[in-house]
């Protein structure tokens, strides 16, 4: 594929590369988009390299992390940095920060919910819409539709897994329907949780597969809807990356119970499966055992997960960086996970669900929070041993305070 | 007219970031209205601009005119946009 044979200068991601090297780039950008997008408009793509070349300004066109987009926007000297980040920082909070609606202390429906899942799959049909086209009910045979499958296969191994291992029924704990659509726009690279179903891209078949693919995406995007209903973790910031940490914790021991894998036979990755035939370098977009290391490409960038508090990134972007320092409350995670051996979802997937569904975990929880509320659940759950022991230690490996 | 996307969350967490001016296109005019129609669309209400965990947040910047929508609160005309700028699925 055309980007593995082309080096790209460091220089270029931080927008003082030459002009040349500014066409080469936007040369580059042109061939990933036809590629990435088969649609009928090729001669405004002309048209947008040409307007891009007269732009010295480097970066369009490019999937950039948001952390080499930062150092774009830094200036060199330190303290009129500090203050454009600032102000960055609280003009995103102001345009972003965002409360998903808290649906604690709603009543459960009287009467005992279902052990079994209720599952319905609807086709978006490849447009933005939702639901979409009913197409496939719990007791319906399997479909023609391998998508429409796995979907329906994913939202049961969360079911079982929550209900299996925690005793929880469903998202909501009083056996909520579990709705998805499948086939969500064109070539749509994402997939999401709209605060009462799933929505799954196909991915544009370059960059991303199917979003269906990766067990543990599914388990990811539905335990947003159980944080919604418990602890409430505010999207932005420290509470934001917990929100997502938690997602990538669940997501992953779905996987596992799922595959039956013990601790140490996990791979630990997060979107495994996902990544097209466009990426060269890389295995996954997490990984929760060496955060930082799930990719490093040209059409990526380099996975930019801190795996300690040394490496935390300070960002406006991404909610404050919701999706980048997750890697340290997930990397405590699975070294909690591997001190305790045998299966993940055992006995530090208690500790951790209990701390997220316990009642006294704030919408606003800063790492530190979060890191002691796992110790006192990993005391009240099994007294003063292994578990508490292997708590401390991981949350200090990482460089959170715990105690 | 000078449109810039910028593509910010989703469950990768990776931002893009395009630009196309309208300049010399041959359909520089239906660009042109497309892109007014999607700042005409912004919502209104701020929850709709917050969007959803793991959503797509888009800023659409249109000569200096920007608006802010996410995912999946998004109009058919600012979806299109989104479209043609990022070269991508929308």
């Amino acid at each position: 594929m055309m980007h593995s044979t082309v080096a790209e200068p460091d220089g270029m991601r931080y927008g003082r590369s030459s002009m040349r090297d500014t066409a080469r780039h936007t040369e580059r950008c042109h061939s990933i988009v036809l590629i990435g997008a088969p649609g009928p408009d090729k001669a405004g793509g002309r048209c947008q390299i040409r307007a891009m070349s007269d732009t010295v300004k480097s970066v369009f066109c490019t999937i950039v992390p948001p952390h080499v987009l930062d150092r774009l926007a830094q200036a060199d000297d330190a303290a009129r940095a500090d203050l454009a980040q600032r102000t960055l920082e609280h003009d995103s909070l102001q345009r972003t920060r965002r409360r998903v609606t808290a649906l604690r202390g709603v009543a459960a429906p009287a009467g005992t919910p279902s052990d079994s899942p209720q599952r319905t799959i609807y086709d978006a049909g490849h447009r933005a819409t939702q639901p979409g086209k009913k197409v496939h009910s719990e007791g319906d045979a399997p479909s023609k539709d391998a998508t429409v499958n796995r979907a329906h296969a994913g939202l049961g191994a969360t079911f079982d897994l929550y209900l299996k291992a925690y005793g929880r029924h469903s998202i909501d704990d009083a056996g909520l329907p579990l709705d998805a659509t499948v086939h969500y726009g064109q070539g749509y690279n994402n997939a999401f949780w709209d605060g009462s179903q799933m929505v799954f891209g196909d991915g544009d078949g370059d960059v991303f597969l199917d979003f269906t693919i990766p067990v543990d995406v599914i388990g990811h995007e539905l335990t947003h809807g159980v944080t919604q209903h418990t602890a409430n973790l505010e999207y932005y910031g420290q509470s934001g990356a917990l929100n997502e940490s938690v997602s990538d914790v669940f997501g992953s021991l779905i996987k596992q119970y799922a595959l039956g894998q013990s601790a140490d036979q996990a791979d630990w990755l997060i979107g495994a499966g996902l990544l097209g035939p466009g990426i060269d370098h890389g295995v996954a977009l997490r990984s929760m055992k060496a955060p930082g290391t799930a990719y490093d490409d040209d059409v990526l960038g380099k996975d930019p997960q801190p795996a300690t508090m040394d490496d935390y990134v300070r960002t406006s972007r991404d909610n404050g960086g919701v999706h980048i320092n997750s890697g340290i409350p997930n990397r405590a995670f699975y070294l909690v996970a591997t001190a305790l051996g045998g299966n993940a979802w055992e006995r530090a997937g208690k500790v951790w669900y209990a701390t997220l569904t316990g009642g006294e975990l704030a919408s606003d929880a800063q790492f530190a929070d979060f890191a002691r509320l796992t110790v006192a659940s990993a005391k009240s759950l099994y007294g003063e041993g292994d578990e508490v022991q292997a708590v401390l230690k991981a949350w200090s490996q990482v460089g959170v305070p715990a105690s | 007219m000078r449109i810039v996307i910028t593509r910010t969350g989703g469950f990768a967490g990776i931002e893009r970031r395009a630009e196309l001016d309208t300049n010399g296109r041959p359909d520089a005019t239906h660009v042109q209205a497309l892109a007014h129609r999607a700042l005409a669309a912004s919502p209104a209400e701020a929850a709709s601009v917050r969007g959803v965990p793991d959503g797509f947040h888009y800023e659409i910047d249109v000569d200096g005119r920007t608006v802010h929508c996410a995912d999946p609160h998004v109009s058919h005309d600012q979806r299109e946009l989104i479209r043609l700028v990022l070269r991508e699925g929308a």
